[in-house]
């Protein structure tokens, strides 16, 4: 009798609608990404087309997961790979192991590695999991390379690391809007994140600041403006 | 300097020190001492750029400014020029103080580059580190910075990027005032003042690297290091060099099982934190794509790689099969040096004790009898340059083969009064530095050291030196402070090593209370003899006819008589007389004096079973070879030219399938049916320590232990030259300095860091004192009466270990007047398989000329530089001859081992010297 009563919740529920959301399959769409959405890593390339990695390992040196692998190397004098003395020989990144933290990108000195919104990609061996250059750093027109295993749709790779450029220097809001970074390849210098200010003017009512509030990057600011 | 004074000090704990308050609390500095030193002794640390503890303080960066009030009120003074005077108020935190070294901070990085993210010193940078913790925080610099180029080669192995340098004048004092080589200076003036080399003269310094382990920013780095890693890669073991016998303590630091990065540590008795560049840059050589990494078994012509299990069965088939057709006098082994103490443990256990062959010699008869070197009374370093005292030199350049003893000589010479004697066939590095260079005739030296301690005989040209100098160095002499220090070595391999014995056997019959400094220069030679790897000696400097019985015992077996050395093996090789060589990393082609000898022995010899880290000259013509692994990838021990006994640190592991040789040796035994029964080298030292007489109560936990950093002495009981009144044992003995220490601590208790001190290492003397007692109990309960006698003499006065008793004087015939005699030295850099395989210093080595003084070489009549036909009984050469006004008139001078020269196929090892004719006209 109890197997028949543990049945009848199951018959039940079949013929409910199911609280599933639809994602890409059936409805062919992805679901809209948070502007600072974390997503896969680019290296990027100077607008000169030289790459901005110096192979320095500070990323590598902050990554909590212990998945990002460089190697720096001196740069070819004749044919020079970045500007300087140096150059990221060896860059790999294990995405069986990241956590998309973005700490990289935070202490990347020359915003070489970003992350696009990507996160539609899964692997069916260990080493395509593994990234290398080969794989990170953008093609020669400064656009993401697409491995056949990735779901890129338009747009998602022109918000990296968002978050980033709406970060002042040392948090003073007196910096706020100010753009403290090169042009990439492909993109050119990309323009910073709204001032909270303005966002603020957009999504909230000017009567009404601390309820509804829901925006996520909130703390980002730290109240500057509060 | 600071040191010396402390070592004065402590033994009789007089109260000299000054009171002055540091940071509010009152402590007590040393009389003359530095405030920056008595600060950081007692935990404030000051920030610095220019002082160096080794080095004089110059006051150049301002960095270590502190608010000192000395009685006419607070004023900021630089702590490393300051020394501390009584009553003085410091205080390194005061809002003064701060912006002080804030503005410092600031001025230095104007013209700093900032390019942390590309620097090597990146990450481990004290000037990133004082900015950070004494910095102002934020730059108000936004001007354009100082350009140059960089990086520039200032050596071979040195880069310079100027933007980086904040003058601190450390790598330019390094250069004057330790190592010699002024070649690197302040050029310009104001603005424009930039550390460089002078024009179209490198930094070619034996010690260059250095300066970049010393450089407080990334302003010098090393070739060999560069982009290779950063420091939060890097995980270090320390270690001791295993580049030559000074056994200089390093820290070798490794990312992904590859060692990238060798630096000094500082530890008094031994290097002070310096190193060769050879030991510094040759680990590249552990990285090399030549190491061999599997087994090579011959097959016809060719060399095939083999399973180890083929490999050693088929050495152990020929050893057997040697056994049986010739006896144990048919085997050989050579070399060992390489080795690590257990490692040349467990290959004497099993050729003496399984195999019974005492053809043993770790040296390549280019060396000194065994007895020589382990049976005169030893010297530490610390006492060969002790300030004031008197040291001997004979023996090869120690700025060539032993470049950190060079190091500490040149400082006792220069900078702490000692007076040094040297006697050489040609002048050498030190000679700068010698009070007297005496520049004998080869094959004279004792002549010259009979003259120099008033024996002189007949003779009356004293072996070709000149006579007004004998006269000054025998006042010397006469004058000596205390007892004289000998460095002891062999000179020249053209020579035989007989003559420096003989001078050896005056030196110790006219100055009866000399010490001896061995030089030879094999990286574990002493620990290889100490452990038994010599004709007629047993591990811990036994004789084999004095202490065979007690090893009989424990092995099963001792060999019945006393073998060949390394002459005698090839020589026995090369007359068909041996079945087996075995080579321990050995490479007789190479380094062996007389090539000639060397090359028909291995072309006679029917197997030869060679274990080594390349394929060499030598091991190239092996039937089995077995891959060893080296320094950084072995555990064990390794012993000093001092006997100082130090810990081995395993790092990377050995590439393919190498494995350490005592595994190599354990495993012959087995295939041969003995269980040598040693599983680890742990176990081994323990064996040693039981049976090797010299090496009791030297235990792993001694050897490891904190207060043991530098390495332990052996033996533990030092034997002096001078005997006092020995009625104490040596426990109530430490007991008494504890007591002392303590009573006088407790009468002033200021003094508790001292007393802290002297207790922790009478304690420790103790606990030693304690453990040997210990052991010998229990062996004289296991040998039960036999030994009484024996033990007797271990508890009145050690263990009856090697003894050197002279011999008699060694004549030598009259020099044809038409001959030169053969000078055949060393250089740092040579055909070695360490420099060759490291790529920076391969192209080094400066190849060989031949050296003639002025007299002989315008006799010739030729151009300097072309080539002349050099012909001695044994073979001739073709080289480019040179004048040298350093080598004496009648000799010629040629450095071996060198590429393009084959210098030792001139050399016939069973003459006295080596006589050569030098012939022109030639065509090139």
């Amino acid at each position: 009798m109890g197997l028949l009563r543990g049945f009848a919740v199951t018959f039940r529920q079949m013929f409910q609608r199911p609280v599933t959301n639809q994602y890409v399959i059936g409805t062919g769409e992805k679901a809209p990404k948070p502007e600072r959405l974390h997503g896969r890593h680019v290296l990027n390339r100077y607008e000169d087309g030289m790459e901005k990695c110096i192979g320095c390992e500070l990323c590598a040196g902050v990554c909590p997961a212990r998945c990002i692998y460089v190697r720096g190397a001196d740069n070819p004098e004749d044919d020079p790979v970045s500007p300087g003395e140096r150059y990221g020989y060896v860059y790999e990144i294990n995405y069986l192991r990241c956590i998309h933290c973005d700490l990289c990108v935070e202490a990347c000195p020359t915003e070489a590695i970003t992350e696009t919104k990507l996160f539609e990609f899964s692997f069916t061996s260990r080493e395509d999991a593994v990234y290398t250059k080969d794989e990170l750093l953008v093609d020669d027109d400064g656009m993401p390379r697409h491995m056949p295993w990735e779901d890129w749709r338009p747009g998602e790779d022109e918000h990296t690391s968002a978050w980033m450029r709406a970060t002042s220097p040392s948090g003073s809001a007196a910096f706020e809007g100010r753009v403290a970074w090169t042009g990439e390849l492909g993109y050119g210098v990309r323009s910073p994140e709204a001032a909270q200010a303005d966002k603020d003017a957009v999504t909230v009512p000017a009567d009404d600041d601390d309820h509804g509030h829901d925006d996520h990057d909130d703390h980002d600011h730290g109240g500057g403006d509060h | 300097m600071a040191e010396d004074t402390t070592v004065d000090a402590a033994p009789d704990v007089v109260d000299d020190g000054v009171a002055v308050t540091i940071d509010g609390t009152e402590v007590r500095a040393r009389k003359g001492e530095l405030l920056i030193d008595a600060a950081e002794r007692h935990g404030v640390y000051i920030p610095r750029f220019c002082y160096h503890e080794r080095m004089r303080p110059v006051g150049m960066c301002r960095m270590c400014i502190v608010e000192v009030d000395t009685g006419r009120g607070p004023s900021l003074q630089p702590s490393c020029m300051l020394e501390c005077t009584p009553d003085m108020v410091v205080d390194t935190t005061s809002e003064v103080t701060r912006k002080a070294q804030e503005g410092v901070l600031e001025f230095l990085l104007v013209n700093h580059p900032l390019d942390c993210p590309v620097c090597d010193k990146g990450g481990e940078c004290p000037l990133q580190d004082q900015t950070m913790s004494n910095g102002p925080g934020e730059s108000r610099y936004i001007e354009q910075k100082r350009h140059l180029e960089k990086p520039i080669p200032i050596s071979d192995l040195v880069l310079l990027d100027r933007e980086r340098c904040i003058l601190c004048d450390r790598c330019t004092r390094f250069a004057s005032e330790v190592a010699g080589d002024p070649l690197i200076h302040f050029l310009h003036r104001g603005n424009h003042t930039e550390v460089n080399t002078f024009p179209d003269e490198p930094f070619a310094s034996y010690f260059s690297g250095n300066t970049v382990q010393i450089c407080p920013v990334g302003a010098l780095t090393a070739t060999s290091y560069r982009f290779k890693a950063r420091p939060w890669d890097l995980t270090q073991t320390e270690s001791t060099c295993q580049s030559c016998s000074v056994g200089c303590r390093v820290a070798v630091q490794a990312s992904r099982n590859e060692v990238l990065r060798i630096l000094g540590v500082d530890v008094d008795p031994v290097n002070w934190g310096w190193l060769c560049d050879k030991g510094r840059f040759d680990f590249e050589a552990i990285n090399s794509d030549e190491r061999l990494a599997a087994p090579l078994v011959r097959q016809g012509d060719e060399l095939a790689p083999a399973g180890w299990a083929q490999a050693l069965r088929q050495a152990a088939d020929a050893l057997s099969g040697a056994l049986d057709s010739g006896g144990p006098v048919s085997i050989g082994v050579l070399g060992g040096a390489r080795l690590t103490n257990e490692d040349a443990y467990a290959w004497t256990r099993f050729a003496k004790g399984v195999l019974g062959t005492d053809n043993c010699d770790a040296q390549l008869g280019d060396g000194l009898p065994p007895e020589v070197v382990l049976g005169l009374p030893r010297a530490t370093i610390d006492e060969v340059c002790r300030p004031g005292g008197t040291v001997v030199v004979v023996g090869p350049d120690p700025k060539e083969e032993l470049p950190v003893l060079f190091l500490r000589l040149r400082h006792a010479v220069v900078e702490a009064g000692a007076t040094l004697i040297e006697v050489a066939p040609a002048r050498s590095g030190i000679s700068d530095y010698a009070t007297v260079t005496l520049t004998h005739r080869p094959g004279e030296v004792a002549e010259v050291v009979r003259a120099l301690v008033g024996e002189t005989g007949q003779s009356s040209d004293l072996g070709g030196a000149d006579a007004s100098a004998v006269g000054r160095a025998r006042a010397l002499l006469d004058q000596a402070d205390g007892d004289v220090c000998v460095v002891l070595g062999r000179p020249s391999v053209a020579e035989s090593a007989d003559f420096v014995t003989d001078a050896a056997s005056v030196l110790q019959r006219a100055l009866p209370g000399a010490r001896f400094l061995s030089a030879l220069r094999r990286s574990n030679v002493h620990g290889a003899l100490d452990m038994g790897l010599a004709p007629g000696l047993l591990p811990g400097r036994v004789r084999l006819e004095d202490s065979g019985a007690e090893f009989a015992e424990a092995w099963g077996a001792v060999p019945a008589t006393v073998g060949l050395d390394a002459h005698g093996m090839l020589t026995a090789a090369a007359e068909g007389r041996l079945s087996v060589l075995v080579l321990l990393g050995a490479d007789p082609l190479a380094d062996f004096p007389d090539r000639h000898l060397a090359e028909r022995a291995l072309a006679t010899v029917p197997t030869i079973v060679a274990s080594d880290l390349f394929l060499t000259e030598s091991s190239a013509r092996a039937h089995v070879v077995l891959p060893a692994a080296g320094f950084a990838e072995c555990e064990g021990t390794t012993t000093n030219l001092e006997g100082r006994v130090s810990v081995l640190g395993q790092k990377v592991t050995p590439p393919g399938t190498a494995r350490s040789d005592w595994m190599i040796a354990a495993e012959l035994a087995r295939l041969m049916g003995h269980d040598l029964g040693l599983e680890s080298p742990a176990a081994i030292w323990d064996e040693i320590c039981t049976l090797a007489p010299s090496h009791r109560g030297v235990t792993t936990d001694l050897l490891r232990s904190t207060d043991s950093d530098a390495g332990v002495l052996v033996p533990l009981e030092r034997e002096e030259p001078a005997p006092a009144d020995v009625d104490s044992t040596d426990g109530v003995a430490a007991e008494d300095v504890a007591e002392a220490a303590v009573d006088q601590a407790a009468a002033d208790d200021t003094l508790e860091a001292q007393a802290a001190e002297a207790e922790g290492v009478a304690a420790a003397a103790e606990q030693v004192a304690a453990e040997e007692a210990g052991e010998l109990a229990e062996e004289a309960a296991a040998d039960g009466p036999v030994e009484d006698g024996a033990e007797e003499a271990v508890a009145s006065r050690g263990p009856a270990t090697l003894r050197f008793d002279g011999i008699p004087a060694v004549t030598l015939a009259p020099r044809d007047a038409y001959s030169l005699r053969l000078v055949a030295t060393r250089k740092l850099y040579d055909q070695g398989t360490g420099v060759q395989q490291s790529a920076q210093l391969a192209p080094l080595a400066p190849g060989s000329v031949l050296r003639l003084n002025r007299y002989d070489f315008e006799r010739l009549g030729v151009e300097e530089g072309s080539v002349v036909r050099v012909a001695s009984a044994r073979g001739a050469l073709r080289v480019p001859v040179v004048v040298d006004a350093g080598v004496p008139r009648g000799a010629a001078a040629v450095y071996v081992n060198q590429p393009g020269l084959a210098a030792t196929s001139l050399v016939d090892a069973a003459a006295a010297v080596t006589e050569v004719r030098v012939e022109t006209g030639i065509d090139s």
